[in-house]
């Protein structure tokens, strides 16, 4: 169990180590995300009396800022495993497999950076929303906010580790990522409320864990409450999604490094 | 007697194409021993065997004692393995590169900023050890490739291709370290190569490996001498080479004859004095001799005389040669 920690934490290092020294690719993250804060906070607008009628007081682009910072930790942490495919095309993945540390430890470690480099790109959304003026009427609350990124992320990333470690290709991976990115985003109350989405849409959406991550943390941000998920539900399912991510992702990565690329 | 490398009937097969066949080797405790063949030959897939990347089709491989297949996490612990491409990540420095190969080899921590002073020092990258690797030359590169594979002191080191895609100085250098580190270190060394000159550079024992089977094990020296003392090349044109080749293989001092369409590699002793008698032979059979040249034997003709083809030899190469065979065939 100890050894597991180390050789976690090992790889852990060493991702965040490659993280830091590429920073051109912090600020390009962003980018995506700040679009979508600033653009379709502002088109949509207008649906202000919409989200009213579901009992939210604020501004639309308020109700829709918790929508974007997960918007941000779902593509930053789904997309981190790209790197899993590089490792083994250039013999890094060789020289962990033949040390002596286990083969989940390098998909624990590989998971826990990248869902601590979901919060921290998340964490500059956080600041973007701020500077365009979405009013936090708890700023206490950020830190729980972000813990549950984490985890949220955790969980994301384990998706991103297993379409990696299956894939065989840069093409496979993207193809995959991007089928499963989006309609995840789209299918919950990221952008609208789940009350005013049609009954087929709202079903869908309660089996996607993003819903309720979404649902958790807007509440955090703005104490309002919808749909009559209670708290509870959320960070129970959240931790359900996070735990099967976890060991599913360790499981099939391990199963699938002993194959030959 | 325990060694640090077995292999019992290894055989590792891709589909239909079978790229190791049926080896069995052995390889001693502080022995440098080197598996000498062409690209495809089955070397790499043999390390990757022995350093449990791969399992086997059939057969044991052993590593100083454990089994590769029942027993994987003992032969990590005892194994160091530098792979043929740079593994080193480019955008940490030297130092960080060798202290993340230090925890994934489980250093005691204590001793890692030990462990690391002295491989950097062993490999002479001391000054340049927090400069980012992606300044590095390819040569700096494959030492500190190096440096990392034996930094938790292995009982055995794997070098696979160790200078491939270096130039010829960069090379000599890196030869240089590894006899370096095998006399500071004493461990076994298994390496794979594709240049006769490194085998003999390097290599107490040579295994050469040609289409995944084992041809010969033996030192340099041995699998030189066997070959008789000189080596003539000849060609020829015009002429019955069925019975010039067998009048030649009267010859006494003549100890081996390859032939390759209307080239002869003759292995023999007193060549001095062979040549004359070729030329005796050629002139009663109206034979041509185009060019004739005498050499000392080298790693290449052993090669040779082994496999009955260079190692230069492409697959291309093969086939033709194949063809030949099967033209042969047809028209007996």
């Amino acid at each position: 169990m100890n050894s597991l920690m180390y050789d976690t934490y090992t790889i852990f290092w060493r991702e965040l180590k490659r993280y830091k020294k590429s920073r051109s690719g912090v600020l390009i993250r962003l980018i995506q995300p700040a679009i979508w804060i600033i653009v379709i906070g502002n088109t949509f607008s207008g649906t202000q009396p919409l989200i009213q009628s579901v009992g939210f007081e604020g501004q639309y682009i308020e109700f829709m800022a918790p929508g974007v910072i997960i918007l941000t930790a779902i593509f930053t942490s789904i997309f981190g495993g790209v790197n899993t495919l590089w490792d083994r095309r250039y013999g890094f993945m060789n020289k962990a497999l033949t040390s002596p540390i286990s083969r989940s430890s390098i998909a624990l470690g590989k998971m826990s950076a990248i869902s601590l480099i979901s919060a921290l790109q998340s964490s500059l959304i956080v600041g973007i929303a701020l500077a365009i003026g979405v009013t936090f009427p708890n700023p206490f609350m950020i830190a729980p906010i972000m813990a549950i990124v984490i985890l949220f992320s955790l969980g994301f990333s384990g998706i991103s580790v297993i379409v990696a470690a299956t894939a065989k290709s840069q093409e496979t991976f993207w193809g995959v990522i991007n089928f499963l990115g989006m309609p995840l985003f789209m299918l919950s109350p990221a952008l609208f409320p789940l009350e005013l989405l049609p009954d087929w849409l709202a079903t869908i959406a309660k089996l996607n864990p993003v819903t309720y991550t979404v649902l958790l943390v807007r509440e955090m941000m703005t104490g309002v409450s919808e749909g009559g998920i209670s708290t509870l539900l959320s960070i129970g399912v959240i931790a359900v999604f996070v735990l099967v991510m976890v060991g599913l992702a360790s499981y099939v990565f391990t199963r699938e490094v002993n194959k030959p690329f | 007697m325990l060694y640090s490398v077995e292999t019992r009937s290894l055989s590792k097969s891709f589909g239909t194409v079978t790229a190791v066949n049926d080896i069995s080797f052995a390889v001693e405790s502080g022995e440098i021993f080197g598996f000498l063949g062409p690209n495809g030959a089955g070397k790499s897939t043999t390390i990757m065997i022995l350093t449990t990347l791969l399992k086997p089709t059939s057969g044991q491989a052993l590593v100083f004692g454990f089994d590769v297949m029942t027993q994987p996490k003992q032969v990590r612990q005892s194994i160091g393995y530098v792979q043929q491409e740079s593994t080193v990540d480019e955008y940490l420095t030297g130092k960080e590169n060798l202290l993340l190969q230090a925890r994934l080899n489980h250093i005691p921590k204590d001793q890692i900023d030990k462990r690391i002073d002295e491989v950097l020092e062993l490999i002479e990258l001391s000054d340049k050890q927090n400069d980012p690797v992606v300044t590095y030359s390819g040569g700096m590169r494959k030492r500190l490739d190096i440096a990392g594979g034996l930094l938790h002191r292995p009982k055995v080191l794997f070098l696979d291709e160790p200078t491939v895609g270096l130039d010829i100085q960069t090379r000599r250098k890196i030869w240089e370290y590894i006899k370096k580190i095998h006399k500071e270190f004493e461990m076994t060394i298994f390496l794979t190569t594709h240049y006769m000159e490194e085998a003999d550079q390097l290599c107490d024992r040579i295994g050469i490996i040609d289409r995944g089977k084992i041809q010969v094990i033996d030192s340099p020296e041995n699998m030189k001498n066997a070959m008789g003392n000189e080596v003539i090349s000849l060609t020829f044109e015009n002429g019955n080479s069925t019975d010039f080749l067998s009048q030649l293989r009267q010859i006494d001092l003549i100890k081996k004859i390859n032939e390759d369409n209307n080239k002869l590699t003759i292995f023999a002793s007193k060549g001095t004095e062979v040549i004359p008698k070729i030329f005796q032979i050629s002139s009663e059979l109206q034979i041509k001799i185009i060019s004739i040249s005498l050499t000392q034997p080298t790693l290449d003709d052993v090669f040779l005389s082994y496999t009955g083809h260079e190692i230069r030899d492409d697959d291309i190469g093969f086939n033709r040669k194949q063809e030949h065979v099967k033209m042969k065939r047809l028209r007996a």
